[in-house]
């Protein structure tokens, strides 16, 4: 049973970075030092650089509803290296990056994943969903 | 193999070793999902390490040439002078960020940049060269310290992924055939009690008829 519980073990340090609770990013902006709390016990901060960006990417009503970090969901079901992202801003901020039409829902490939990190480094995180 | 996993060839041990194939599977999945996303994260950082590391060696070498030029003007001991009068000091946020479960670095450097005043050297006694060679320097600062916590992320990345990929064949090469070779035991050993269960009742039946 030992292997199980190793295996139990991996899969629940996952998703140890996804935060206790998002920010939106009118808070992030307005915060001295924007970090949120992560579910393994460490904090997660993001760049000041990144939150500009991002508000310049939105009009300013939607800086309330934009929750941060923005994940980049990972599903076996989807194939390897395929992504979703979910969220009508979160979308519209990927889709301006990548340049894709914006939907509630994304599928996202590897490559596209790639461009999406480089540019978001600190405010996208990845999440595994078994 | 079976034998060697003591696995007796029952149907309740038939459904635990479904159960387990299925988690070390689903796990298996993750892991490889994890690790391309590592691989990718690494590749990434190693491009970005490349371009700062460039960028940082030309900016140093602008650097040491204003210096050469600044001794020249100045003179060795003058310049030495002026350096320790240099106020040291730089304001830094090293805060933490975290990829995939992995604590990195993540480092804000503001304005590094300072004016001839704010340095804290005399400007009676020197050149302006120095004030030329103090601003090439400052700036390879800021590329330094980008290229510190660049490397530093990297690092991590490397070790994490080397772990994630050790689990990952563990479970692709080891468990995963294991657990399937020990299925096939128990799926072959209960067609066979099938088989010798039937070949029985036949038996049983002629005998049954035999003495009719």
């Amino acid at each position: 049973m030992k292997v199980e519980r190793i295996i139990k073990l991996e899969l629940g340090k996952l998703n140890a970075q996804v935060p206790e609770k998002r920010l939106t990013l009118k808070a992030a902006l307005v915060s001295n030092k924007p970090a949120v709390f992560t579910k393994g016990g460490g904090v997660h901060s993001f760049k000041k650089g990144e939150l500009e960006l991002l508000s310049k990417m939105l009009p300013e009503e939607d800086w309330e509803k934009l929750q941060l970090p923005i994940f980049i969901s990972f599903e076996p079901s989807l194939g390897r290296g395929t992504a979703k992202i979910r969220g009508k801003i979160e979308t519209a901020v990927v889709a301006q990056i990548i340049g894709k039409n914006k939907d509630d829902e994304m599928t996202v490939y590897r490559p596209e994943v790639a461009a999406i990190r480089r540019k978001l480094p600190t405010t996208t995180q990845y999440l595994f969903v078994g | 193999m079976a034998t060697a996993m003591n696995v007796s060839p029952n149907r309740m041990e038939l459904i635990k070793l479904k159960q387990r194939v299925t988690l070390a599977q689903k796990g298996h999945d993750l892991l490889k999902d994890k690790m391309d996303a590592l691989v990718m994260e690494l590749f990434d950082s190693l491009r970005k390490i490349q371009d700062s590391r460039i960028a940082a060696i030309g900016q140093l070498k602008k650097g040491y040439v204003a210096l050469s030029e600044c001794i020249a003007v100045m003179g060795t001991l003058e310049t030495m002078q002026a350096a320790r009068e240099t106020r040291k000091e730089i304001q830094i946020d090293v805060s933490a960020r975290n990829i995939m479960g992995i604590q990195v670095p993540s480092i804000d450097i503001g304005e590094v940049e300072r004016n001839a005043l704010s340095r804290g050297y005399g400007l009676y006694t020197t050149s302006s060269s120095l004030d030329v060679a103090a601003k090439e320097f400052e700036k390879a600062l800021k590329l330094l310290v980008d290229l510190a916590e660049l490397e530093a992320t990297a690092l991590a990345i490397a070790k994490e992924l080397e772990r994630t990929k050790r689990r990952v064949n563990a479970l692709e090469y080891i468990l995963i055939p294991r657990l399937n070779e020990a299925l096939k035991f128990i799926l072959m050993r209960l067609d066979e009690m099938e088989r010798e269960n039937f070949t029985r009742l036949k038996r049983i039946k002629a005998i049954l008829e035999e003495r009719e």
